[in-house]
């Protein structure tokens, strides 16, 4: 392994926010936690971002924002949606638009795992 | 004488005689004694007597005296005795003898016989004798003289007349009065000369010397050979006759005087002079009395002389003042025939008086008018005394008669003069009254000639009377009536009844005018007519206010009768034609969307033509609807400026120059238009009448403008009305079709019912049927006749009403209605109520969808808001249980690291205790949102927050069809608690019961929520329903979390609301009814009060009480 890659995770969830960065860093991934699209959109590390963990409700700018926000930028930065919303009929629709995936809360680890390694791979 | 002379004188053959001038015989010859066988001695002196015969001896003797006392020759007749004693007629023969002194010594004479002759003279003296017998007994005088004059015979009538003699009357004239002596002499010396019969009235003074009038006629006795031989003269005396006729004549000058006018004094003057010509030496005199009839005035005297006059004026009328005064006085005729001898009126001293003028006999008749009133005296005075005859008496008769007559004619006169001078005023009057009659008089004799037409018959025909007399009158009858008048008038000559006719008379320029002709016969005493009187009044502006009045009845029936408008229209214009002469009528429309404005031409005004009996076309241009400015026409102007227009001559006119040329070319001079106005002033048209001639409109004719466009205005407004009417009851009927709503009517008292149209469709039911209450109920879905039953007891009752019910018609569709109604009270007091029906099936089928609509949305975000709940809930318990699941994935990955990361793997598990936490407080907050952890304590009003509940949930509840009942406590205390979540459970208990009752169909839906207090004061709420109810159910159960008999229930409600009540210290329970459905009630403790409470201020919502008890229908 090179230098770790980046994921970044945008979540307004304090716990998310707290958790998910300690066990991407376990998987081996180098892990940010940024708690809203803007923070993340504004800090320096947009570019490095090999795949983003992205909270699809969030106050302010939205998880489908950032992904339409980025695409306009031309960063395709590979994209796994996270939500604690249960309609599951939301996954196809955010696939179509170019997500990687979109696991729903709770997910166990391996999802996770897996989602990665299709992000990173794409990539 | 000698005796050869005796010898000679004996020889003679005669016998001779001579006597002595005393007429004794003194010798006779010898003859006469041969003769007479006297000797001389017996013959001579006297005794020559005896030898005649007896009978003649005294003619002969007075013979002998006259002609001895003559002294002339002459000729004696008698019968001479013979010796043998027959007689036999001599003539005796005598001459006078005169010596030379011219005096008579002797006398001589010769005695022949002429018995022969006398034989024939005798008969012809028989004839003669007899003759003269006749001639003597005729009741005239006769004389007959001889051609030169001289008297021969004498009849004795004549000689008794006169008086005298024979030889008395020879002297021929003597006897004529001298007045006419002249005259008669001239007339009988011409007759004598030419042997012509005369003829004369001359007076001759009779024997007692009284003159009197003779009538003397001579005619001559011719011989054969053509000589006279004797004039025949016959004297009549016509004294009286000429005093008649003087008398005639009299009268006559003086009545000729009376009616000529001659004053009353010239008049009794010449009466008196008539008098005093007539009788002779009398004066003659007339005093009358004066107007008071008092004293005596002059009327004549003539010849009387004037002291005596005026000695007589004056006097007093009575018996003292003299005969004229008595005679006035007493009114009887006083006759002084002898005024010496007089022993009257010695008081006044009249008789002095008279007797100093000569005056010695006074007659004074009274002169009375016909009515017997004394007006004057008549009085004859004589310078003799005088007796009156009875022929002066009948004189006097007749002079006093005249002499009244004059006096009363006099007066006559005077009053007569006066009465004609009265008689002409009056008649003036009267040709004035006449003349002034308002018509036409006339009269005509019983055979139906007109005699009589007056001065305005005349002037209005222009005929003059002389022509238009006897049946000329008849020319100036109009031509239709000449035919019924002539005949009607027959009718009435024949039977005499008086009558009336109306006819048209030409006038005089040639027009006619209506009249109506009146006449009466005039009868006389015997009923027989004798004279036709009539009058003609012109009722021509009757007539034309009839024929008016009649055309516009027949109008007004014309609009009433639902003609049509251009009908109607054309009809009065042919009815101004009619009533106008000359005339032609035109009524032009106004467009009725037009709005012109007054000064703004360009806009301009549409007239469309209605109706135009007799005018040309050519004058119709621009009256087809297109806009017209007012210098187009004039009824353009008259209807854009609403204003009259009169051109009373076209010709004069400046304005319109397109339109004046037609309107000259087709021969009209005037034109005057008048626009038609609306009740309010609007223009509805204009109303043109055109005349061939200029004309200035009349008052009359102005007025009759007035009518006809106020006509005019009332048959447009009402066709514009009947169409706005029958488009308005045209829209109703479409309006009601289209809402589906109908109207009805309904008389409570008499159960009187009536549907307008659409109510018969909505029910079905034909519009001949009769509408009663039973066949209502009959149509109604039979869930629902208990609502119809409370809408009719509701009517009954008299209020107003709105109901929500259901129809079953025929073939199973179900229509929904909704009734409103509002009731009024007739004049009666009778109660009717107005309503609307309207079916409102699809809006209900509708609102039911939308109901089942809202039902399944508010099922579905009561399942979505679930799903949200769920959603949210998953949400805030995902976010925990992922960290959880994370940091635990991470603990385990930190342990399993070579080294295990302990501190990390530490860390996730602080984290996932923190995250377990996280998702309790979630939990808790989830019950938060069904209870508040605590209950707010203020006071609530269990009452108000029913209300207001109630209120909220008015819509759901109708849309149930809820029949809510409020039975709200009124000493209902307050309890302490969380107002809000009481009412949630209020809500909860409504809502539950509402659904309960969603399949009850059989009978109201009826739903009573109760307070009331119990005897513990506790607050008690209770709602109790007629729906389902619960069987056999354990109640308990009810209230178990998450049990749910309904479709859509969470079945949290119960639950909920008991754990709330059980916050607020209570109990919630439920029971089964008696009948079907449920009560659920809970009860609260009533508040304490507490010093440490908040207070917070009760929201008194009244009205939403209000609202809620009307919602529900309590009032």
């Amino acid at each position: 392994m090179a230098i770790p890659s980046l994921v970044s995770v945008v979540d307004d969830d304090e716990s998310v926010r707290e958790s998910l960065p300690d066990l991407l860093r376990e998987f081996g991934f180098s892990a940010l936690a940024f708690a809203s699209a803007e923070e993340f959109l504004a800090s320096n590390f947009v570019a490095q971002t090999r795949c983003l963990v992205l909270d699809l409700a969030m106050p302010g700018m939205s998880g489908q924002d950032l992904q339409r926000e980025l695409m306009q930028r031309r960063q395709e930065i590979p994209i796994i949606f996270i939500t604690a919303h249960g309609d599951p009929s939301v996954r196809p629709q955010l696939l179509d638009q170019g997500a990687v995936e979109c696991l729903f809360k709770p997910f166990s680890e391996t999802a996770l795992l897996v989602a990665l390694g299709c992000a990173l791979r794409v990539n | 004488m000698n005796s050869e002379l005796i010898h000679v004188v004996d020889a003679l053959p005669g016998l001779i005689w001579t006597a002595l001038p005393d007429g004794c015989i003194d010798f006779l010859n010898e003859r006469w004694r041969e003769y007479t066988g006297l000797s001389g001695a017996e013959a001579y002196g006297q005794g020559w007597q005896a030898s005649i015969h007896p009978d003649d001896l005294r003619e002969l003797l007075d013979s002998w005296q006259s002609i001895r006392k003559s002294g002339q020759p002459g000729e004696m007749q008698a019968r001479l005795r013979r010796s043998d004693g027959e007689y036999r007629w001599f003539a005796f023969s005598a001459r006078p003898v005169v010596n030379d002194a011219g005096g008579i010594v002797k006398w001589c004479g010769i005695t022949t016989d002429i018995e022969d002759r006398k034989h024939k003279d005798d008969s012809a003296r028989l004839a003669e004798r007899r003759f003269a017998s006749i001639v003597d007994g005729l009741p005239t005088m006769i004389t007959l003289r001889t051609p030169e004059g001289n008297l021969e015979f004498a009849n004795r009538r004549y000689l008794d007349y006169f008086g005298s003699t024979f030889d008395e009357l020879k002297v021929w004239g003597q006897s004529f009065h001298p007045k006419e002596r002249a005259d008669v002499l001239s007339t009988w010396r011409r007759s004598i000369a030419t042997g012509q019969p005369w003829d004369i009235e001359a007076r001759r003074r009779r024997a007692d010397g009284i003159y009197r009038w003779f009538h003397t006629r001579g005619f001559p006795l011719r011989e054969p050979d053509g000589r006279i031989s004797l004039w025949y003269n016959l004297h009549e005396d016509i004294d009286e006759r000429k005093q008649a006729e003087a008398l005639v004549a009299g009268e006559k000058r003086v009545l000729e005087m009376v009616t000529d006018g001659h004053a009353m004094p010239a008049i009794l003057e010449a009466l008196c002079l008539v008098v005093e010509d007539m009788a002779s030496d009398c004066y003659c005199s007339v005093v009358l009395v004066d107007s008071n009839g008092t004293r005596l005035e002059h009327g004549a005297a003539p010849s009387l002389p004037a002291t005596f006059i005026n000695a007589i004026v004056g006097r007093a009328l009575n018996v003292d003042s003299g005969p004229c005064a008595m005679a006035a006085y007493l009114n009887q005729q006083i006759i002084a025939s002898d005024i010496r001898s007089e022993d009257r009126w010695t008081a006044s001293e009249w008789c002095p008086m008279a007797l100093a003028h000569g005056i010695e006999a006074c007659w004074s008749t009274p002169i009375t008018s016909a009515a017997g009133n004394v007006m004057g005296a008549f009085a004859i005075y004589y310078a003799r005394p005088r007796t009156p005859t009875s022929q002066d008496q009948a004189f006097i008769d007749q002079f006093t008669h005249i002499a009244s007559i004059a006096i009363e004619r006099e007066r006559f006169q005077v009053s007569l003069k006066r009465a004609l001078e009265e008689l002409r005023m009056s008649e003036g009057n009267l040709r004035t009254i006449i003349d002034a009659i308002p018509g036409f008089v006339w009269s005509a004799t019983p055979d139906g000639n007109v005699d009589f037409l007056n001065q305005r018959w005349c002037e209005y025909t222009g005929a003059s009377m002389t022509n238009a007399c006897g049946s000329g009158w008849q020319d100036a009858i109009h031509p239709d009536d000449a035919d019924g008048l002539p005949a009607y008038w027959r009718s009435l000559l024949e039977s005499g009844v008086a009558g009336e006719f109306e006819a048209r008379l030409r006038r005089f320029d040639g027009s006619f005018r209506w009249f109506l002709i009146r006449t009466v016969p005039l009868r006389d005493e015997g009923g027989n007519i004798v004279k036709w009187y009539g009058q003609n009044t012109d009722i021509q502006d009757r007539k034309q206010a009839e024929a008016l009045l009649e055309g516009e009845k027949r109008l007004l029936e014309m609009v009433a009768g639902d003609c049509s408008l251009t009908a109607i229209l054309e009809a009065l214009c042919k009815l101004v034609e009619a009533t106008s002469a000359n005339c032609r009528c035109s009524i032009l429309l106004t467009s009725a969307r037009d709005t012109y404005l007054r000064y703004k031409t360009e806009l301009g005004v549409r007239l469309t033509h209605a109706a135009s009996a007799g005018v040309p076309t050519s004058l119709m241009v621009g009256m087809d609807g297109h806009a017209v400015g007012i210098e187009s026409y004039p009824c353009a102007m008259a209807a854009t400026l609403n204003e009259q227009v009169i051109i009373a001559d076209i010709e004069a006119e400046t304005r319109w120059e397109t339109w004046r040329p037609v309107a000259l070319a087709n021969g009209l001079r005037a034109a005057w238009t008048t626009p038609i106005a609306s009740r309010n002033g609007k223009v509805l048209g204009t109303f043109l009448i055109l005349y061939g001639e200029p004309k200035t409109p009349t008052p009359a004719d102005r007025y009759l403008i007035e009518q006809f466009t106020h006509l005019a205005s009332i048959a447009i407004e009402r066709a514009q009305d009947a169409g706005a009417l029958s488009r308005s009851q045209a829209f109703l009927l479409e309006a009601q079709r289209l809402s589906s709503t109908g109207s009805f009517s309904w008389r409570v008292g008499t159960d009187e019912i009536t549907w307008s149209e659409q109510v018969y469709r909505i029910f079905g039911l034909d519009p001949e049927m009769p509408v009663t209450n039973e066949v209502i109920a009959s149509r109604h879905h039979p869930e629902d006749l208990p609502v119809f039953q409370e809408m009719v007891e509701r009517g009954r009752s008299g209020s107003d009403f709105e109901f929500d019910h259901r129809l079953l018609m025929p073939d199973g569709t179900v229509k929904y209605l909704h009734t409103v109604a509002h009731g009024t009270r007739d004049k009666n007091g009778q109660l009717e109520y107005i309503g609307a029906i309207q079916d409102v099936t699809e809006r209900r089928l509708s609102e039911e969808a939308l109901g089942a609509v809202r039902k399944e949305l508010a099922r579905v975000s009561r399942i979505t808001s679930l799903g949200a709940l769920t959603a949210s809930i998953a949400h805030e318990v995902n976010q925990p249980l992922s960290g959880i699941i994370t940091n635990a994935s991470t603990c385990l990955r930190m342990l399993a690291a070579d080294p295990p990361n302990v501190d990390g793997a530490r860390e996730t598990a602080r984290r996932t205790i923190r995250d377990g936490n996280r998702a309790s407080d979630v939990i808790t907050r989830l019950r938060a949102l069904f209870t508040k952890k605590t209950v707010s304590t203020e006071p609530v009003d269990l009452n108000e927050a029913t209300c207001e509940v109630i209120a909220l949930s008015r819509r759901e509840l109708q849309n149930n069809r809820i029949v809510l009942r409020l039975e709200l406590s009124d000493d209902l205390p307050r309890a302490t608690g969380d107002r809000v979540q009481l009412q949630q459970v209020i809500l909860n208990l409504l809502l539950n019961a509402s659904d309960a009752m969603s399949s009850v169909n059989d009978r109201p839906r009826r739903l009573v929520v109760k307070t009331e207090r119990d005897k513990d004061d506790y607050l008690v709420l209770s709602v109790r329903d007629v729906g389902v109810g619960f069987g056999s159910l354990d109640f308990d159960k009810l209230f178990e979390a998450f049990y749910t008999t309904k479709e859509s229930g969470m079945g949290i409600g119960l639950s909920v609301s008991r754990s709330i009540i059980e916050h607020h210290q209570g109990r919630l329970w439920a029971a089964s009814n008696d009948g079907p459905g449920a009560i659920f009630s809970f009860s609260i403790p009533q508040r304490i009060e507490d010093a440490t409470e908040t207070h917070r201020p009760i929201n008194i919502r009244k009205s939403a009480v209000q609202e809620a008890q009307h919602a529900t229908g309590n009032t």
